[in-house]
């Protein structure tokens, strides 16, 4: 470094002091991003959660807690916890063993691994609304493939999946499960990398079979990562909107209606910011707990590891 | 060393930039329109005074003023184009920049740009009298009152129709279009049927015969006797063409013969399944000019756009025209339609403009030139009528000039500033009904509770 000498700081002082400008530089553009469009928001949504407005150039009023008691006595918004919480039971768990089933296979050394690898990605980066579109079709109640593979296996009434109140949420979350695998796979596969392969060397010596070391190796080797992935496709699950917007706008009626959806209704066609901000908090609020368990879990697995 | 910081330092600072130049890029190119920022500052301040100094500012320096105007699918239809056209040929000295919005997501997107309260947009094509009446609520409209007494504007010549768009004892918008519903009808596949074509003097009934009538084929070749798209309108608008009722009601029992007709229809197989149309997303422009269904009961914009068609290629089957089927206990021409308002944003900074543009717009002028592209204006007239019938592209024949006229108009919705939200229930309770989720009288039921929610009535 150059030489000059300050009557100030020590060379030591000035190095640090750079090192930390340079660091700063560097985060400056995604925090600016990130202040602007999330932290600044969200900081204005807990103020509105509070408050009656509509969106206009109209003071707000302070309304206390009323935008809660609002929202929680709207039957419709507590149908929407349920039609959410059911999304993520149907959701999580099938993508998750999909996915690691997928890893698992994917992870040998088989031709033409990485066309296999690349088709099960690819639903992850696909448009949502053309994925939405598609499935939609695939799903036609009367004359779609689905339906018409199931008459042909010798079910008589098939359902009528995005337009049966029952089977609208099954049919997202089927829909679901097919686009996230992919992603979550990758996640698998990184992990399975890591998995020291003289571990399974000892168990072939000792005679376990594939399924064996499945179950008794890999399965626990990757108990952090499963952990990663349940937390991250609980709050993914919590926070759908775009899916359900695009395959069934909510319905039929509001059989599928989520959280989300309904913020975005409260604000967006109601122009009541106050009850749609309050639904956010609340659903700020599910995603902490989940975020709080996962702090503490990551806690607990990296002292075993 | 030194050096790499340093680089490393002036790339983050240029990706500052560029961040920071990329989100003003999406939220100002307002300001930067309006001209000037001192101009922008001044109009939020006073909007009108400012918008007074900043024309005669800009007239007086020969610079072309920007009107900006929005519209929604405006590759789709002539209707705004025409008279945006018209506008700038008389005006050479101003421009109008067009913000164009697909028309699901119009009312949305406008609603969140208003709430910025910017100076552009100054002209608001107005999408349904509810929002119309969810922007007056929110002062986003400017009331016209001033213009109208200032210019001493005849308001006689919209026939009523201005006094419609009043609210609170205010004026806040022109009547740019009025649509109403009638019947289009398939010419060719009802001269291959040997059957007449539909009359101007139909009831319900009679029209549900034809529709059965009407309907030959199986699978992909099937021509259904007539359509009805998924909008509950389809529905409701003929509960409420005798004008006894309206779509906002304490008890909707008087819906319930409707729906069923509309159930019973579908289930019959003489139009399309509400659930197919719903989850391929069908379009009922596409299923009248494929000619998939001999009838459909649709709003009069349609005839813009199958003239459209017509020019382009697209089609070139033999379409009619009929007024629209009416229940027994009514007289032929009893009709059910809706306004299009023009109206100005309350944060303009064009007022006078802006003001000169919704005039032009809802003239008797413009009229003429949208009555050519087969588009009914907020002047009801004899001569826009005979324009449009004279056009090239519009069927010959009497009968659908006949067609055209009503004796009777019902708004497909009142003016209640509560409509958008009531609709959200009208559509979902549609949804049910129309899948067999719910009988009728289930979804009726859970109509007038949640209405009855909505408006504060239990």
């Amino acid at each position: 470094m150059s030489g000059e000498k300050t009557s100030f700081l020590t060379s030591k002082q000035r190095r640090k002091i750079r090192n930390n400008l340079t660091g700063y530089a560097f985060i400056i553009p995604n925090l600016v991003g990130y202040t602007v469009f999330v932290f600044i928001p969200v900081i204005f949504s807990f103020v509105l959660s509070v408050m009656s407005w509509d969106g206009s150039q109209r003071p707000m009023e302070f309304v206390g807690l009323a935008n809660f008691a609002d929202i929680f006595g709207d039957k419709i918004f507590r149908g929407t916890l349920v039609h959410t919480v059911s999304y993520a039971l149907m959701t999580v768990l099938p993508t998750l063993v999909l996915a690691l089933l997928l890893a698992v296979l994917l992870n040998n050394k088989i031709k033409g691994v990485a066309i296999f690898r690349t088709a099960f990605y690819f639903p992850y980066i696909a448009s949502i609304v053309a994925v939405g579109a598609v499935w939609n079709m695939l799903f036609q109640p009367d004359f779609g493939p689905v339906n018409e593979i199931l008459k042909f296996l010798g079910l008589k009434n098939p359902p009528r999946w995005v337009v049966d109140k029952d089977w609208a949420m099954v049919a997202v979350s089927i829909v679901s499960v097919w686009k996230y695998m992919g992603y979550y796979m990758i996640v698998y596969l990184a992990a399975l990398q890591g998995i020291s392969s003289s571990l399974y060397e000892a168990a072939s010596i000792d005679g376990a079979n594939g399924w064996q070391k499945l179950l008794y190796i890999t399965v626990p080797m990757l108990t952090p990562t499963t952990f990663f992935v349940l937390i991250m496709l609980t709050i993914q699950c919590f926070k759908v909107f775009d899916l359900v917007y695009v395959m069934t706008g909510g319905g039929p009626g509001n059989a599928t209606k989520t959280l989300v959806n309904y913020i975005y209704e409260k604000a967006f066609t109601s122009w009541e910011f106050g009850p749609a901000s309050a639904g956010a908090i609340v659903l700020f609020a599910i995603v902490l707990v989940i975020t709080l368990i996962q702090f503490s879990g990551e806690k607990k697995w990296s002292k075993d590891l | 060393m030194r050096k790499k910081q340093l680089v490393a330092a002036l790339m983050a600072g240029a990706m500052v930039c560029g961040t920071l130049a990329a989100c003003g890029g999406g939220s100002t190119p307002a300001e930067s329109q309006g001209g000037g920022a001192d101009q922008t500052t001044a109009a939020q301040a006073d909007q009108t005074t400012a918008a007074q100094s900043g024309d005669s500012a800009k007239e007086a320096s020969g610079e072309k003023q920007v009107l900006s105007v929005t519209t929604w699918d405006n590759d789709s239809s002539p209707q705004f184009q025409a008279v945006i056209d018209a506008y700038e040929e008389k005006n050479p000295n101003v421009e109008i920049k067009i913000i164009d919005t697909s028309a699901d997501e119009y009312n949305n997107s406008l609603g969140i740009s208003l709430s910025a309260a910017q100076p552009d947009p100054d002209v608001i094509w107005v999408k349904d009298m509810g929002s119309m009446l969810q922007m007056a609520d929110k002062e986003q409209l400017m009331p016209i009152d001033d213009f109208i007494a200032k210019d001493n504007f005849d308001m006689s010549i919209y026939k009523g129709a201005a006094e419609q768009l009043m609210y609170n004892g205010k004026a806040y918008a022109l009547p740019y279009r009025n649509d109403w519903y009638v019947l289009y009808y398939n010419k060719d596949l009802f001269d291959a049927a040997g059957v007449e074509y539909p009359s101007n003097d139909m009831t319900w009934e009679e029209y549900y015969e034809l529709a059965a009538k009407m309907t030959s084929g199986e699978g992909s070749s099937k021509v259904y006797g007539s359509h009805n798209h998924t909008w509950q309108a389809l529905v409701t608008n003929w509960a409420v063409q005798d004008g006894k009722h309206t779509v906002v009601e304490k008890d909707y029992g008087f819906m319930k013969s409707w729906y069923e007709e509309a159930v019973a229809l579908q289930d019959g197989g003489y139009i399309q399944d509400y659930s197919t149309l719903k989850t391929a997303n069908i379009h009922y422009s596409s299923v009248f000019k494929n000619q998939q269904c001999a009838m459909m009961p649709m709003g009069t914009w349609f005839i813009a756009t199958m003239m459209q068609s017509q020019a382009e290629g697209e089609t070139d089957f033999n379409w009619g025209v009929a007024t629209i089927p009416h229940p027994a206990d009514t007289e032929a021409g009893y009709t059910v339609g809706a306004l299009t308002p023009i109206a100005i944003s309350a944060f303009t900074d064009q007022a006078d403009l802006a003001w000169d543009f919704i005039k032009f717009a809802s003239s008797e002028e413009a009229a003429e030139i949208l009555a050519d592209q087969g588009v009914f204006t907020g002047i009801p007239s004899d001569a826009a009528i005979n324009t449009i019938a004279s056009a090239e592209l519009f069927p010959e024949g009497d009968s659908n000039v006949e067609a055209l006229k009503y004796v009777h108009y019902s708004f497909d919705r009142p003016l209640d500033p509560q409509i958008e939200e009531i609709r959200t229930v009208l559509n979902e309770v549609h949804e049910m009904i129309m899948i067999h989720s719910y009988s009728v009288d289930e979804g009726l039921a859970e109509l007038t509770e949640r209405v009855a929610e909505i408006k504060g009535w239990n």
